[in-house]
């Protein structure tokens, strides 16, 4: 009765909080739609179809390195060596699809998600029971991976005269007018975020991220979640390398360098917090469209290469920006108890 | 021949000696009691009498050193929370663990999803489980809700209806009042009778001694990490728990200092609040003057102190530094106008625990000890080791890594570091906390030499019979609001325990 604040009103914020968490996705498509129309405007060409066709494709691949980007960001870890598993997993495919002709798809894509699984093993491995900080476990392992694909390579290239001819002709295939790339990734993507968000173990990546203290509390293996969160980001950086791999048709020891910070900012642009918790494997998928969005509309204005890195950047810097706005926002409506 | 006496209730959990150390420092020696089903059994004690740490043991958060838990009579040693709840044991924390960024439904199944035939999570399923739960507690919160957002009270609820989504057989509710409104609260206690008729064990903790009165069958007074009591219903009142709780004596290593020529105002506090922490509070400390803060953990001193030195601006109020009004914004501005804090946890707030003496001491003056931005090394060192010897540091040299020291002298070095600064003010946060008894000692010492040097000190304790012998006035903070001020004769461990447990009525609406 005396008009002091009393504890039920400890949260002023809390409606903000939940609309800023339910409209991250939402906002990312407004930023789409909005950056599209700016780029409509100013170039014509843009809002064709044949244009938005090369814009879905080039986004596709990016998409699914993003959705494994952000499953083990969730968990409020990170994986910077998703470019070198993509890159390993696509060297080693498509040399061994070169030496077995009559490689059937099937035994590709198995071989593909095997090695991508246990790269990501060994990452997980090092991060959830090794206790090593994610970023420099994935560090030096993005180095490993890379330097092994290296020496296999003995600085040679798998050819595209090389592979099956099916393995180049099926991504560049079309169903219905849309490519079989972009297909695929929404279907990759779909199911990855059925699965996060339809089962107990997706269920347990957001809590292990959300709260590791609570996840302690509440009985959770947080070492196997992660684990498993980075098993999962290695078969689907094994998946992106695959298709790439089919895309270019001639692989090289390169292959995905820089996929790692790519796929960063793609998985942040769409929403996923770097505190973990929060974010939607569809929102990383998102965000690669806004990169894939910027880097044609940039072609098409005639802007010069550097400056693309630039708004890339800038880009990269307004997401971690927004989620630092919103990660505060939760942190003081839970009164300081989410166990950062 | 005697009459053979009746059966006696079986006890569902029984505690047999239970001992915990954490190194040198004793937590809790030798504590016993029985716990019977369809009870609710308070367990109170000051503050760190020892009430956390066998709740730990019970739930498996911490393994006991000696003695044993019994369960329906036989012998468990839960190695973690999930042991103890598969056994039907659950505990509802003081500050509850939830994740913030799911739904209140998804928090309260954690662990153990309602699944369909594919695996998949069920969530109409997991939804109205929650809600009847929820219910159950007479909370009409919505289960689709995210955590984060929720208000105290809210998060307790939620934790209540986890613990309770669960067969359990002992449940252990760890202050689970101190957040809520009367309607909420007495929500609760209708939650507990009725589980208690279902036959339920609950161990009850909380410092409201009249929710002791209202619902406990049966209560165990813990003194100084042993048990002193335990008391059926029939047995106990407020004012004898008062007196078993605080019942020691006052012990002698305490100087009493006597003086009474106090010299200008050097803080005066008027109205300060901070919004949702404490409100509207007054009052003033005088050159050479010692004035207590006492309390209970959580009551808000840390607070009020922590808003005086800038942490966490005040939202109301004034604060008057030597007659100037000053408004508390940061710690480094609060140092410059002669306000210094030494926090309750010195090793993470206080100290540079891998630095050595020389550089803790000399931290916050370094520029005054510098030239051109360049630190003069000889002067540094001077500095320390006068500060060194001047507070009795024991080190084997100003080059000794603080974290090398004992408790007590890192406790200097954090005196000796602020002091350095030449403050007018001095608010001491729990300054003998975890300091072994030789050295307290030495730390009134040192307190009282610095009121008599013209320092006016705030002193936040919840050792009373310390707070009782350093300070030359009382003043008492329940819940955010100063609700009593003792001189030094008025005050005793039982008038200021009674006021410290007393509700201010500011949160109970």
């Amino acid at each position: 009765m005396s008009g002091a604040p009393s504890l039920a009103q400890r949260a002023p914020s809390r409606n903000l909080v939940q609309f800023a968490l339910r409209l991250r996705e939402a906002g990312v498509v407004a930023f789409l739609v909005l950056l599209g129309l700016t780029f409509g405007l100013m170039n014509e060409r843009f809002l064709t179809i044949q244009n938005l066709t090369i814009v879905a494709s080039s986004a596709a691949i990016l998409a699914i390195a993003a959705c494994a980007q952000a499953v083990v960001l969730i968990t409020r870890n990170l994986d910077v060596s998703v470019g070198s598993m993509m890159g390993l997993v696509a060297y080693l495919t498509a040399d061994w699809a070169a030496n077995h002709p009559a490689i059937t798809p099937l035994e590709v894509a198995l071989i593909a998600l095997a090695i991508g699984a246990a790269l990501g093993g060994v990452n997980g491995l090092l991060v959830a029971y090794g206790k090593a900080p994610a970023l420099v476990a994935t560090l030096g392992t993005m180095s490993l991976y890379r330097g092994f694909t290296y020496i296999y390579a003995h600085g040679q290239e798998v050819t595209s005269s090389r592979v099956p001819r099916w393995m180049l002709t099926s991504v560049d295939a079309r169903i219905a007018g849309v490519p079989a790339l972009v297909i695929v990734a929404i279907v990759v993507v779909a199911a990855v975020a059925w699965f996060l968000y339809a089962f107990p173990l997706g269920r347990r990546i957001y809590a292990v991220g959300s709260n590791p203290l609570a996840a302690w509390f509440f009985g959770l293996r947080a070492e196997r979640v992660t684990l498993f969160a980075y098993m999962l980001c290695g078969v689907l950086s094994g998946v992106a390398g695959l298709l790439y791999a089919a895309r270019v048709g001639t692989v090289t020891v390169v292959l995905a360098s820089g996929w790692e910070l790519s796929s960063l900012a793609a998985a942040v642009i769409g929403g996923v917090s770097v505190s973990g918790g929060s974010g939607t494997v569809v929102g990383a998928a998102l965000g690669a469209v806004v990169l894939a969005t910027i880097d044609n509309g940039l072609v098409l204005l005639h802007v010069a290469e550097f400056w693309r890195m630039f708004i890339q950047g800038a880009a990269i810097v307004a997401a971690v920006a927004v989620d630092a706005l919103i990660a505060e926002a939760i942190r003081r409506a839970a009164g300081g108890r989410t166990g950062r | 021949m005697t009459e053979p006496r009746p059966p006696m209730r079986e006890p569902i959990m029984t505690l047999k000696g239970v001992s915990k150390s954490f190194g040198p420092v004793r937590a809790l020696e030798d504590v016993s009691f029985e716990l019977y089903p369809g009870s609710i059994h308070g367990l109170v004690g000051e503050n760190g009498a020892g009430k956390s740490t066998l709740v730990r043991i019970i739930t498996g958060l911490e393994q006991a050193d000696q003695g044993e838990v019994l369960l329906s009579g036989q012998r468990v040693r839960f190695r973690t929370p999930i042991e103890a709840r598969a056994h039907g044991v659950a505990a509802v924390y003081q500050d509850p663990k939830l994740f913030a960024h799911l739904s209140i439904a998804e928090n309260i199944a954690m662990g153990a999803y309602p699944a369909n035939a594919l695996g998949m999570v069920d969530r109409r399923g997991m939804i109205e489980s929650a809600r009847s739960h929820l219910v159950r507690l007479g909370s009409d919160l919505d289960p689709r809700r995210t955590v984060a957002g929720l208000s105290v009270a809210e998060h307790q609820f939620v934790e209540i209806a986890r613990a309770l989504s669960f067969d359990v057989r002992v449940l252990i509710l760890d202050e689970p009042t101190s957040a809520l409104t009367p309607t909420e609260a007495e929500h609760l206690f209708d939650v507990m009778r009725a589980l208690k008729q279902r036959g339920k064990a609950i161990i009850f903790i909380t410092h409201r001694l009249e929710e002791i009165e209202a619902l406990c069958d049966e209560v165990t007074v813990l003194r100084d990490r042993r048990r002193v009591a335990t008391l059926p219903r029939a047995q106990f009142d407020r004012a004898k728990l008062v007196r078993l709780m605080v019942g020691r004596p006052l012990e002698t290593l305490f100087s009493r200092r006597e003086r009474l020529d106090f010299g200008m105002e050097m803080l005066r506090v008027e109205h300060l609040s901070l919004e949702g922490v404490f409100a509207d509070v007054s009052f003033s400390v005088r050159a050479g003057e010692i004035v207590g803060l006492g309390g209970l953990v959580g009551a808000g001193r840390t607070e009020i102190a922590q808003a005086l030195f800038g942490v966490t601006p005040p939202t109301a109020g004034d604060v008057y530094l030597k007659g100037d009004k000053v408004a508390p914004n940061s710690p480094r501005q609060m140092l410059s106008k002669g306000l210094a804090y030494l926090p309750e946890d010195r090793d993470s707030d206080g100290l540079i625990m891998p630095e050595t003496v020389t550089h803790n001491i000399t931290l916050p003056i370094l520029a005054t000890l510098s030239r051109w931005s360049v630190i003069n090394r000889l002067r540094e060192r001077a500095v320390a080791v006068e500060a060194a010897e001047a507070y009795n540091v024991l080190t084997p040299s100003v080059e000794a890594i603080v974290a090398s020291l004992s408790g007590g002298n890192r406790q200097k070095v954090a005196f000796a570091k602020w002091l350095a600064t030449d403050p007018a003010v001095l608010l001491l946060d729990e300054p003998t906390h975890g300091v072994d008894i030789g050295s307290k000692a030495q730390v009134h010492a040192m307190i009282a030499q610095l009121a008599d040097r013209g320092l006016a000190v705030v002193l936040i304790s919840s050792d009373l019979p310390e707070l009782l012998a350093v300070s030359d006035r009382i003043l008492v903070v329940a819940e955010g609001v100063l609700v009593a001020e003792f001189t030094r004769g008025e005050a005793t461990q039982e008038t200021v325990m009674s006021a410290a447990a007393q509700q201010s009525g500011r949160k109970r609406r």
